[in-house]
């Protein structure tokens, strides 16, 4: 045996390890979605492209997708601003920067479904905190002048604040207009103490001379300084941030799961939920396959994009 | 042009003390080089003349009015960092144009687009162009211009931190150790060009180093900063040949100056080694003394009773032009150095038997607090031994 053959030999191991492992189900899932297999048949048929037509053809589907895309535009720009801002206030902190961050990132190393239960309850229409504090300012004179816009002159009954008082507060996570928003708000209140962190590490490796410098050339506000050295210097930060807080936001489940399961009215449909939906629950293999496809093609797509096009911009040495 | 003074200036932090009480007057167009071991206090004297620290008390005044609560952008300094600090993200061109267009173009003027409509514009933008040329043209970095800081070499970087710096022909320099990230040939070559650099602008140099060598060779003065004190303010030869605290005996020179302590006798006269100097202390000092004798002020010298001292050569350091010999002599800590020629160097070999005189007049004395001590009929400077 020479020498090359026996190298080959050595990494034999953790190349089989790594197909059967990491590229083998991606296929099982490829070929499972052009058929028609259910858990426990003993055979399958070939249905060419028929789930993905369905995906394409049932308002369902169309719902999912818009979302799961509505979800990701919501969650990814309001989570990343929110920890690049908590991470800059953290950081400009001479004490207790300590106490924040470990404030902050409570929801991140808390078990998601737990604090979707919490969320449930305090969302509660009837003896949710929410909506019981909302009814109750309704009564507080200035607090409901000031909340309904009655101070600078609009009719306080049209305003959203007053329609409630009025009418009752929204069902939240039981409300087809309110619901997506909600999930999404938990899932910016989840995520941002990540970002956090990841924006801290980024902010600690600008040179403190860049600071100096702009100092001397002359940006005087921090809005300057933010402009010339603290936005350009997060560049790799920044894409990593966005990419894993987009794949993190489309894998959304266990807010769906525990709150809404994909209702009401599909408005919360979200891809994962309803790969775990068809796939598991109602034992459709094939269209769950298809689903688990389009999606990975999605975040493929994702971290593609930023690999070639963003990534070349922001490291610059 | 501008000159600086500095007022007492301290600075502290927390209960560390860095700076204590720091007078200091630079004139206009002055080369004034701080230097001194590192942690010595002299970064954040720089960066309190740039106002990007605070001082603790004391004032800072350029060209006569206090500076204090003035940002640095208003003092119109401009520095160079050790590390250069570039904007990685900028061409090169940009990084030139960033200080003028912050200093000369207003919030709207520099929005993108937008800014193309406002009054002026296009003329603000052609004089920053023309700056941005003549800064290029003077450094010889035109082919640099549209590369990032990325892409180039230490040396290219130091070029364009330099010209940032110029770009807004700014009243003094601030030079944070800006040669020392660079490798030792380029070191040597850049002293020269800032020194020529200095001369054409005929603007005020700061310039802070821990290398003896570049203070010694580009200053028009250089100030010896130890413990957050000034030790000696002087030109770079009257620093090295009287320095007046053995600190700066020790760290202006290389190789060091040699150290050793001597003994008083009865009558006031000192004596090393067995070598006795024929001058006696003007001032009726006594106590332990210590002696400072330079590389080249050692020589070796035939076996003289009362004149020479011996010891063993342990090691030789061939530099071409000149061998330092290492010499290992009874009762002193450290081995005696002493410059020598080729051909008197191949004159010994290690392990041999050397007996060392010293130039008369040359020996430095120091009391035991380590100030320089004057011998008796002789004015400083002419301390015949």
């Amino acid at each position: 045996m020479n020498l090359s053959r026996s190298s080959m030999w050595f990494v034999a191991p953790a190349v089989f390890l790594m197909f059967i492992l990491l590229i083998a189900p991606v296929f099982v899932a490829a070929i499972l979605s052009f058929t028609d297999y259910s858990l426990g048949n003993p055979d399958f048929n070939w249905v060419g492209f028929k789930n993905y037509a369905a995906m394409a053809k049932y308002s369902a589907y169309k719902k999912m997708f818009s979302a799961s895309l509505l979800y990701v535009i919501i969650v990814v720009p309001v989570s990343v601003l929110l920890g690049l801002g908590a991470a800059m206030l953290i950081s400009s902190l001479r004490f207790g920067g300590e106490a924040y961050k470990a404030i902050f990132f409570l929801p991140v190393m808390a078990t998601l479904l737990a604090m979707a239960i919490v969320w449930e309850f305090t969302l509660d229409p009837i003896v949710g905190v929410v909506n019981a504090y909302l009814t109750r300012g309704c009564d507080v004179g200035w607090w409901y002048q000031f909340i309904s816009g009655a101070w600078y002159g609009a009719d306080p009954t049209t305003s959203w604040y007053g329609n409630g008082c009025n009418e009752g507060f929204p069902l939240w996570i039981g409300d087809k207009d309110y619901a997506l928003f909600t999930i999404a708000f938990i899932g910016v209140w989840q995520a941002f103490g990540f970002n956090m962190v990841l924006y801290l590490a980024g902010l600690t490796s600008i040179p403190r001379e860049l600071y100096a410098a702009a100092a001397m050339d002359g940006a005087d506000s921090a809005w300057e300084r933010f402009k010339l050295v603290t936005w350009p210097m997060l560049g790799p930060t920044h894409v990593f941030v966005i990419t894993i807080t987009s794949i993190r936001s489309f894998q959304v489940f266990d807010t769906v799961e525990a709150l809404t399961r994909g209702g009401p009215s599909k408005s919360t449909y979200m891809m994962v939920y309803a790969m775990y939906e068809k796939g598991i629950q109602q034992n459709l293999v094939g269209i769950g396959a298809a689903i688990t496809v389009v999606f990975l093609v999605f975040v493929l797509a994702l971290t593609l994009t930023q690999v070639y096009f963003v990534n070349r911009k922001v490291h610059y040495s | 042009m501008a000159s600086i003074r500095l007022e007492s200036i301290t600075k502290a932090f927390g209960r560390t003390q860095v700076l204590n009480g720091i007078d200091l007057d630079i004139a206009d167009g002055e080369f004034l080089t701080l230097v001194g071991p590192s942690g010595c206090g002299k970064s954040t004297l720089l960066r309190i003349i740039a106002g990007l620290e605070k001082q603790s008390g004391g004032d800072v005044n350029i060209d006569g009015k206090t500076v204090n609560d003035i940002r640095p952008s208003r003092r119109d300094l401009a520095m160079v960092f050790q590390s250069y600090a570039l904007y990685p993200h900028l061409t090169v061109r940009q990084n030139l144009a960033t200080p003028l267009q912050l200093r000369d173009m207003t919030f709207t003027e520099r929005l993108p687009i937008i800014g193309r409509l406002a009054p002026g514009y296009s003329g603000k933008r052609a004089a920053i162009r023309d700056a941005v040329k003549n800064v290029s043209d003077t450094l010889q970095i035109e082919h640099l211009l549209d590369r990032k800081p990325g892409q180039l070499s230490g040396g290219q970087r130091q070029r364009i931190a330099l010209g940032r710096a110029m770009v807004r022909d700014p009243a003094g320099f601030l030079m944070d150790e800006p040669l020392s990230n660079l490798d030792a040939a380029l070191r040597v070559h850049m002293r020269a060009e800032l020194s020529a650099l200095h001369r054409s602008l005929g603007t005020t140099f700061v310039y802070v180093t821990h290398d003896q060598a570049e203070a010694l060779t580009m200053s028009d003065r250089m100030a010896v900063m130890m413990d957050g004190e000034i030790l000696q303010l002087g030109e770079p030869d009257e620093v090295y040949q009287q320095p007046m605290d053995i600190r700066v005996a020790r760290f202006v020179g290389s190789p060091q100056i040699n150290i050793v302590t001597g003994d008083m006798d009865d009558d006031g006269r000192i004596a090393f080694l067995g070598v006795k100097l024929a001058r006696r202390p003007s001032d009726g000092t006594t106590g332990r003394i210590s002696i400072g004798l330079r590389p080249e002020h050692l020589y070796l010298h035939p076996h003289t009773p009362g004149k020479t001292f011996c010891g063993e050569l342990v090691y030789k350091e061939n530099l071409g032009s000149e061998v330092f010999l290492y010499i290992k002599v009874a009762d002193t800590e450290d081995n005696i150095i002493i410059r020598v020629n080729p051909t008197e160097a191949q004159s010994i070999a290690l392990g041999d038997e050397t007996h060392i005189a010293h130039e008369p007049g040359k020996a430095l004395i120091f009391n035991d607090q380590g100030r320089r001590i004057t011998l008796a009929g002789s004015p400083l400077g002419e301390d015949a031994a």
